[in-house]
């Protein structure tokens, strides 16, 4: 991705930055049809499994899942503060603010892992201990969606948080130019991460709490 | 974006995420899943509007936003008719005289 001034094809620079905006745009679209495809199947199970099914969410654990949000959330506000400082001009602003995202992101990779470790003395991961006698197979079933959902989700993260962790350095070392559109790009790919999540928590850690 | 923004956008967000976490424990049925999401889709339209800055982009940039939610919405759906309305049906293996 070429950050430095105005490529040949372009006449000004706001329409590189639509321009480059619209690509990203595009290829979040792509995201939500595959993040999108899961939650479908998620519904699906739904509805055949019904109770048996909501009563699988239940075993998973709310507060951290919660805990998890409201990282997640905080981070993305983290990373709008630093498009907009790097955007108005500051130096130092947008490389803590970097800094603070990715840190927010490791701490939700750490509470993730803690949650999988949790599960994993439970007996609850398919294919690697999932105890069928005690959960039963429509809890696997559940746990099969669950351990897809949040690791792919996962992965995104971590891709992320390389991502915004570059993007630190090299602001920090003056290799940014501001005119260009990464820290835009980068912004718009993290604050997607956060709308994954942010449906993924209600169908996972929030069904079957009323029952 | 100013900071003021930010900051008003987040605190919204906390307080959407304790209403959907209060709700969830609520008794309402089986609205639960459809308050849960209507929370979900709120929060979503924050990010959306004002940290991935869709509100002051411009007109083809949101059709582009919008395309991947329009076909998803239309995925689930014709996928949730489809298995709604499925029953159970037994291909009789044992008796193929029935």
């Amino acid at each position: 991705m070429s950050d430095g001034a105005l490529s040949f094809q372009y006449a000004t620079p706001d329409q590189q930055r639509e321009t480059v905006a619209l690509g990203m745009w595009a290829f979040l679209a792509t995201e939500v049809l595959f993040f999108g495809a899961l939650i479908a199947a998620y519904f699906n199970y739904r509805i055949w499994f019904g109770a048996e099914f909501i009563a699988a969410a239940r075993m998973t654990k709310v507060v951290l899942g919660t805990t998890n949000t409201a990282v997640l959330l905080t981070s993305s506000a983290c990373m709008a503060m630093a498009v907009s400082t790097f955007e108005g001009g500051a130096r130092r602003a947008p490389v803590v603010w970097l800094l603070a995202t990715a840190l927010l992101g490791v701490a939700f990779i750490a509470i993730k892992s803690f949650e999988y470790w949790l599960e994993y003395q439970e007996h609850l991961v398919p294919a690697l201990n999932f105890d069928l006698a005690r959960h039963g197979g429509v809890a696997e079933i559940f746990f099969m969606f669950y351990f897809c959902a949040t690791g792919l989700h996962a992965l995104h993260l971590l891709i992320g948080i390389a991502l915004v962790s570059w993007l630190a350095w090299w602001i920090g070392s003056g290799r940014i130019d501001r005119a260009g559109s990464t820290t835009r790009l980068i912004g718009l790919y993290w604050h997607f991460v956060d709308i994954v999540w942010i449906f993924l928590f209600p169908l996972i850690y929030l069904a079957g709490r009323n029952g | 974006m100013s900071a003021m923004t930010v900051l008003r956008c987040w605190l919204a967000l906390m307080l959407l995420l304790a209403l959907t976490t209060g709700l969830a424990f609520a008794p309402l049925g089986s609205a639960t899943l459809f308050v849960s999401l209507t929370v979900a889709a709120a929060k979503a339209l924050l990010v959306l509007l004002l940290f991935m800055e869709l509100k002051a982009g411009n007109a083809l940039i949101r059709a582009f936003a919008a395309a991947g939610f329009f076909w998803l919405m239309i995925m689930i759906a014709l996928t949730a008719a489809d298995y709604t309305h499925r029953t159970d049906v037994r291909v009789p293996l044992d008796n193929p005289a029935d």
